[in-house]
């Protein structure tokens, strides 16, 4: 049995031919159920988010899978196979189970080390361990990948910090404020980043959101998105005293927030830290209130460097995730080979196991005047006998470094005690 | 004796600054066993000398030190099990195994001065042992809060913004910490008065006794020390000196009660030389 992955990702196919092979919006489950149930496949897990579309089963012919596949997807898509064909990438193996574990593992990602990718996959293999479409070769794979994912994770700093720009402004609120429970925002100016910021910020559990722009209206708009408060524009001041992390992003050509103006809304806040997040081009800040003793004041070029230099310690994590999913790839491959030689051990122990259970039945007649005691003691030692004999060939035959020399370690055993004859109902196979 | 606590205050040292730079969680869960092994330990020598001279083992300048560094070890370790947060412990060890070479370089030997035997002065000792530890804390969390706040508002996010607790924990811990300590020194310092004034009836001509006054350096960088934390507490009430302001006093009045513990005890004072 082989694993077989058929699929296309950001790096093979532009994102118009993604979105009309795209999964996701559809009955998975149905997918998956009706790729299992295809001639040559006997198992299936569809992976499917915006940056790929991706096709893992368990096959006899990998060839026939591959044309299979093809159709299925022309016919679920209904697009046409040549528009599609060019962009497809075609793994078997030890190269699908690397890519699932790279993928699990956030290095394939758009963005690297993007923490969503993992819990994709593990609700992939869900929706399809759900309707009976994984077996042992993929449920392995899979259930292997989300523990590669996991080290990758806690051993390299490769999801760690923020890689856009508002959650690197949320990630600076919660190491000014630890818990943001309880603290108040006030975003001035309504806008696509001052609104992400405060919804993520909102997730965070702060307590009041109170929003306030020029135009009343675009103030209530995003009042209902994120669940705040619209105030009016000239109560700005007011809500300046009262706020802990304040989010401007005005179209204004001058600096709406002056030093002495916030230095008057501080005097009632006895010295708890204010965070300020200047979004707005040209900035809505006086730079020189970030020399407030307790102010802390980002602009957007601040947080783009912040974001920067986080993408760039992500990608100096990428060649360490690498040596680590290269490892588990070793391991996997490994353990699976140790597994795949199970029934010839199996095999092989029947085997001098019914050998030595013949010899003590041919022997009876001579073993009969013995006492009990005694003739248990010889059970016991031909046992060990037929253990200490097998105990070598068992652990060089789990140990064999690849597919290829197993197969010919398998048939030479087989073929020297006969293994196939003897067990003729269960013979010795590879997976 | 101090020795073996030594070395595993020194192993959960090393454990602790592994932890601190890789981040590994494995590592920072043995730096905790370790320092608790550690203290479990010297829970066990100064119970041991506790017996041998029946009272606490404090009339001895080494002994003393070691009983600071067991009650602050107890101290952060308590800080530490309950906010879950490994990362003071890198610059808290350093602390508590320099003050700990003190008792295994000179040992030194406890004579009971029939002067001491009164439960006021053990009171008076360990209050203020224990208002130092709570200083060393919130010194060490002050000069954290420093390295975090210089990150933060100089905008270089590096080495410490991915390592410490938030600024605001950072304050808070650091407020309750001098808090803590301001009232076990205010105590402290109440309870020796009174004592000395009790055993001066006692023995009117003991040295130690006639040199109790303000103008003792011991005495008086005490004072100064209870002026530092007792502004810091106003500050932060009243005008709002919270954060660097706040983290900067306490470090300065840790290094008032550190000077005062260490260096006037052992070449300054003529009171306080009960050894």
């Amino acid at each position: 049995m082989h694993l077989f992955l058929l699929g296309v990702s950001h790096r093979t196919a532009p994102v118009d031919l993604r979105e009309r092979l795209d999964f996701s919006s559809r009955d998975l489950t149905a997918a998956a159920g009706a790729i299992a149930t295809k001639p040559s496949m006997s198992e299936a897990v569809v992976l499917s988010t915006c940056n790929r579309s991706e096709l893992y089963v368990a096959t006899t012919d990998p060839a026939c899978a591959r044309e299979e596949l093809v159709s299925f997807i022309s016919e679920y898509h209904h697009v046409s196979a040549p528009t599609f064909q060019p962009h497809l990438f075609a793994l078997e193996n030890s190269a699908a189970v690397a890519h699932l574990f790279r993928v699990a593992a956030g290095l394939d990602s758009l963005v690297v080390g993007e923490p969503q990718i993992l819990g994709q996959v593990k609700d992939a293999y869900q929706t399809s361990a759900s309707t009976r479409c994984v077996g042992p070769v993929l449920s392995n794979v899979f259930r292997w990948s989300f523990g590669v994912g996991k080290r990758v994770r806690t051993e390299t700093a490769l999801g760690e910090g923020a890689v856009s720009v508002s959650y690197a402004a949320v990630a600076l609120a919660r190491k000014i404020f630890g818990r943001l429970g309880g603290h108040r925002v006030l975003v001035v100016g309504a806008g696509e980043i001052s609104s992400l910021t405060a919804q993520h910020l909102r997730t965070q559990g702060v307590g009041e959101i109170v929003i306030t722009s020029r135009t009343h209206a675009h103030a209530e708009e995003l009042a209902a998105v994120v669940g705040g408060l619209a105030v009016p524009w000239d109560s700005m001041t007011n809500a300046l005293g009262a706020a802990d992390i304040v989010i401007t992003a005005t179209g204004s050509q001058r600096p709406i927030i002056t030093r002495a103006q916030l230095e008057a809304a501080q005097g009632h806040r006895r010295g708890t830290p204010l965070f300020i997040i200047d979004i707005a081009v040209p900035r809505d800040v006086d730079p020189a209130v970030g020399e407030i003793e307790q102010v802390f004041l980002y602009n957007i070029d601040d947080l783009q460097i912040i974001v920067e230099e986080n993408l760039s310690r992500r990608a100096a994590e990428v060649e360490r995730a690498e040596s680590i999913v290269n490892d588990e790839v070793t391991k996997f491959m490994t353990w699976q080979r140790s597994r795949s030689a199970v029934p010839t051990v199996v095999a092989l122990r029947q085997r001098f196991e019914s050998i030595r259970r013949s010899e003590l039945q041919r022997l009876e007649g001579k073993l009969g005047p013995l006492t009990p005691e005694t003739r248990a003691r010889v059970d016991e030692v031909t046992r060990l006998i037929v253990e200490k004999l097998l105990l070598e060939p068992t652990e060089q035959l789990k140990a064999l470094p690849d597919e290829e020399t197993q197969a010919a370690y398998t048939e030479a055993v087989n073929r020297l005690f006969r293994l196939q004859d003897q067990d003729a109902s269960e013979p010795s196979k590879r997976s | 004796m101090n020795t073996l606590p030594l070395l595993l205050y020194a192993a959960a040292g090393v454990a602790y600054a592994i932890h601190f730079a890789r981040r590994d969680s494995t590592v920072g869960r043995a730096a905790t066993t370790l320092l608790l092994f550690g203290a479990l330990v010297h829970t066990f020598v100064i119970g041991m000398q506790t017996m041998e001279v029946r009272h606490l083992p404090f009339a001895n300048f080494s002994r003393a030190v070691s009983s600071f560094v067991w009650l602050l070890t107890l101290s952060y370790l308590y800080l530490e099990l309950t906010t879950d947060e490994r990362s003071m412990g890198v610059f808290i060890l350093p602390v508590i195994i320099g003050l700990q070479l003190i008792p295994v370089l000179h040992p030194g030997v406890e004579r009971a001065d029939p002067v001491l035997d009164s439960p006021w002065f053990w009171v008076h000792v360990s209050s203020l042992l224990f208002a130092y530890a709570s200083f060393a804390l919130a010194g060490v969390l002050g000069v954290t809060y420093m390295l975090q706040f210089k990150e933060i508002k100089k905008k270089h996010l590096g080495y410490f913004y991915t390592r410490l607790p938030s600024l605001q924990i950072l304050d808070i811990m650091n407020s309750r910490a001098v808090t803590v300590g301001l009232v076990f020194l205010t105590f402290g310092v109440i309870v020796g008065a009174v004592w000395t004034a009790q055993a001066r009836t006692i023995a009117p001509d003991d040295p130690n006794l006639r040199a109790m006054s303000i103008d003792d350096p011991k005495i008086f960088v005490a004072l100064l020390t209870w002026g530092v934390y007792s502004f810091a507490i106003f500050a932060r009430r009243t005008w709002g000196w919270t954060g660097r302001r706040a983290a900067w006093l306490s470090s300065l009045g840790f290094a008032f009660a550190m000077v005062n513990f260490l260096a006037i005890n052992y070449f300054v004072t003529t009171s306080h030389t009960f050894y």
